[in-house]
């Protein structure tokens, strides 16, 4: 062995070299006793708001006629009790046209900048803090939002216009065929949401309004659901219940759907309906393009899941201003 | 006075051998419950990387505490007497080196570089809050696993063939073969996990203390110095891997390890740059999305990133593994391999299925069982197959190719693929069919599909396709569990 060393530190360096050592340690255990198997914090799916207002008296759709769209939105909302009905002060509201494609409005595979334009306007006047009006486009988002026109004209009317590339992503546990597709984040931010389609034309579904315009406000995969077209409609059809459906009827694309491209395709119909059943709103577009109702499976399951009735007795015809 | 040394070295010795005899054992599917994992678990430094990626350290790597703790008592007694890169290179430098005495003591000396491991540590750190863990591609034990592994042991006879492997031997070669020149080179100036351990041990009870009283400045005690951490002078226990050569090599027996010596004034501190260390810091942040930059799997998932059953989603999974290779030599069919461009830049090195190379075997579940970060986890056979009544754990999906299928496309008689399908009913299944061959005969044919919604992307029907190199029917990463975005039919995941 060696020759012993002595230690020369004195008492009071030993003491604070140690309780350095055990500083560290204390410093090291409380790092792993908060880190271990801590699971990331993921969040629970959100699950998707009812946005329905209570019924009042009225009927359950207003369809109103004449060449200029905005005044055809007044009317046929004033029909349901005004937007005051619908929308309080206050409020954050969201509105979904369909906005899925680089057309001009001239074209019909979008929904029509007045029609949008004027539904902001009556937000605004109903004491609304916030209006949103959101789309995930098909085409390049940025080309679909300025060739229909409604960039422009919801952003001049007072909305905040979001495209694909600023609108996030959630996952919202969605159940049935839509399961584990995440949807846009601001439809859950919202109070009210008013689903504005136009009435066109479709490949597969024959016909696409109302419910098949939730297409828009679902992330990466919603193609799959074309694995079962009329079912997924429906399913979209129980899980979101828009404020208010107002439907764009100024033109409609009758063949083509739902890109269309030719104006032989497009037929003028100087029409909106707004409504409180979404089934009635997607019965009433589809007998604009030829169709009765119940020949059509999404409309049939829908209504067989009680989500509406798809009677066109119960639309209010307002007619001509 | 050599007692000292034979203790440390039979340490090293022992743990060296249990290294590659566990590896060993575990890459020729030793079914015994071996702790396979027993080094990795201990990693402070995997157990820091994946605590700061993904906010937690995942079950056994709570073991890295306990050498934390070891090292606030006794110093970087890892390095010295454990890790078995160290033993390596420490062995390559006593076997290969002819140094004389002079040149020794000049070789042993302190650099300023060698604080380059520190910054090192700092980036991958860095790297890792910004959420991508690249700490295996530097660790000493993920990199001795990886070169022996997958780099050396598929050239001995019989050995399995590891695509890329010689990347990773080859830096293990070098690693080992620089101790020829400069000994524990790897340690002293590049060792992520020795700097970490470093930061701890200059909080050490005990510690090499040089009596100034007996010292007659005669510099032997640098000559044989591991860690270069200048025993004479004012010792860096920073560096120190404990390995106790100075203590015989003093004739003044002026050397001693002992319980809190007084310190050297002052006590030396790394030879940090604060303006280095900051410009690392703000390089590091700025390389993370660089390596994101090529794509990789985060964003948009890839066909032929296959990853083994039980991964975790992409994003999670970079924040988890630590390239440590256990899963590829684990696995018994050699499927697993490393990922060279299939993950990304920052994929490289992690762990994919190549169904050419081997299938996952049904019932099968030793990835998962050795993965120390738990990037893969846990699952019973009953869970991966999906007998315990909910959907299985799938891996992607199989599809035909009917341009090279044979009864497809040769009108010739096959049935491998559906033969060796494991899932029950079988996912791929026959369309009877009855086709006019070329000499004008009716031949009837069995054509196989695919049921997607039974598939679990095995891959024994690849790997079997008698269709030589590429198989006519390929495995591809949709409908794989862990993203649930890659999926291919709509609606709930059947069984």
């Amino acid at each position: 062995m060696s020759r012993r060393v002595e230690p020369t530190i004195t008492r009071r360096e030993a003491l604070l070299r140690l309780s350095s050592t055990v500083a560290a340690a204390a410093a090291v255990g409380a790092g792993v006793v908060a880190f271990h198997d801590r699971r990331t914090v993921t969040a629970a799916p959100v699950a998707i708001p009812d946005w329905r207002t209570p019924p009042g008296g009225q009927g359950p759709a207003a369809a109103a006629r004449g060449g200029d769209p905005a005044t055809n939105v007044r009317r046929a909302v004033a029909a349901l009790g005004g937007m005051d009905r619908f929308v309080r002060s206050g409020e954050s509201v969201l509105i979904k046209p369909n906005v899925g494609w680089d057309r001009i409005p001239e074209q019909a595979a979008d929904t029509d900048p007045n029609v949008v334009a004027e539904l902001v306007r009556l937000c605004r006047a109903a004491g609304a803090r916030r209006v949103v009006v959101a789309d995930i486009s098909c085409n390049d988002p940025r080309r679909c939002f300025a060739s229909s026109g409604i960039l422009a004209a919801a952003g001049a009317a007072g909305a905040e216009v979001l495209d694909a590339r600023r609108l996030r992503l959630v996952p919202a546990g969605l159940s049935g065929l839509a399961e584990g597709l995440e949807v846009v984040e601001e439809l859950l931010r919202a109070d009210r949401v008013i689903n504005v389609p136009v009435v066109k034309h479709h490949s597969l579904s024959r016909v696409t309004i109302g419910m098949k315009n939730w297409f828009g406000v679902l992330g990466q995969g919603r193609n799959r659901l074309h694995q079962d077209i009329d079912m997924a409609v429906a399913e979209l059809g129980a899980t979101f219940h828009p404020t208010l459906t107002v439907v764009d009827a100024t033109r409609v694309l009758t063949a083509n759907g739902p890109v269309g491209g030719s104006l032989a395709d497009v037929r003028t119909v100087g029409a909106v309906l707004a409504a409180t059943d979404p089934v009635l709103a997607d019965a009433w577009g589809a007998a604009l393009l030829g169709h009765r109702p119940d020949t059509l499976g999404f409309i049939a399951q829908a209504e067989r899941r009680g989500l509406g009735r798809a009677d066109l007795a119960l639309v209010m015809e307002l007619g001509t201003a | 006075m050599r007692w000292t040394i034979r203790i440390r070295a039979l340490y090293q010795a022992f743990f060296l051998l249990l290294f590659v005899w566990l590896l060993a054992r575990l890459a020729a599917g030793d079914p015994r419950a071996f702790p396979f994992t027993v080094f990795h678990h201990a990693d402070p430094l995997s157990a820091t990387g994946t605590a700061l990626a993904a906010g937690t350290i995942p079950g056994a790597l709570v073991w890295a505490a306990a050498l934390i703790a070891l090292t606030l008592v006794l110093g970087r007694v890892f390095c010295g007497w454990l890790c078995p890169l160290g033993t390596l290179q420490q062995l390559a430098s006593f076997l290969f080196s002819g140094r004389t005495r002079r040149e020794s003591l000049s070789v042993n000396r302190y650099r300023r570089w060698y604080a380059l491991k520190y910054y090192i540590l700092a980036a991958l750190l860095v790297g890792a809050l910004a959420g991508t863990l690249q700490t295996g591609l530097l660790d000493p034990l993920s990199l001795a696993a990886r070169g022996l592994a997958s780099g050396l042991w598929p050239a001995i006879p019989g050995g399995r063939p590891a695509p890329g492997g010689w990347v990773a031997a080859l830096l293990l070669l070098g690693i080992v073969l620089a101790s020829r020149w400069i000994p524990r080179l790897f340690c002293r100036a590049f060792c992520p996990l020795g700097a970490l351990l470093g930061v701890f041990a200059r909080f050490a009870v005990f510690r090499i203390h040089r009596g100034s009283e007996a010292c007659t400045s005669c510099t032997l005690c640098a000559f044989a110095c591991q860690g270069a951490d200048e025993p004479l002078g004012h010792h860096r226990v920073g560096e120190c891997m404990v390995c106790l050569n100075c203590l015989p090599a003093c004739p003044e027996q002026a050397m001693s390890y002992s319980a809190l010596p007084p310190l050297p004034e002052p006590p030396r501190q790394p030879d940090l740059s604060r303006r280095t260390l900051v410009g690392t810091v703000l390089a590091s942040l700025a390389v993370t999305p660089l390596l994101r930059a090529t794509g990789g799997g985060r964003t948009a998932a890839r066909a032929r990133l296959l990853r083994p059953p039980g991964a975790l989603a992409e994003t999670d999974f970079l924040e988890r593994c630590v390239k440590c290779s256990l899963c590829q030599q684990a696995c018994p069919t050699g499927a697993i391999q490393f990922a060279i461009a299939e993950a990304g830049v920052e994929g490289f090195w992690t762990p994919v299925v190549v169904p050419r190379r081997g299938w996952c075997e049904f019932a099968c579940t030793r990835c998962g069982e050795v993965c120390p970060t738990a990037a893969i986890t846990r699952l019973t056979p009953a869970r991966k197959t999906g007998y315990d009544g909910k959907p299985p754990v799938r891996i992607g999906t199989a599809f035909v190719d009917r341009g090279r299928c044979l009864p497809w496309a040769m009108q010739t008689p096959c049935i491998v693929c559906e033969e060796m399908c494991p899932t029950d009913p079988k996912a791929i299944w026959f369309e009877e069919a009855v086709e006019t061959a070329r000499d004008g005969t009716a031949r009837k044919l069995q054509r196989p599909r695919v049921d997607a919604a039974r598939c679990v992307g095995c891959g024994i029907c690849e790997n079997k396709c008698p269709v030589g190199e590429e198989a006519a029917i390929r495995v591809t990463s949709v409908g794989e569990t862990r993203d649930p975005l890659n999926r291919l039919l709509a609606g709930s995941a059947k069984t």
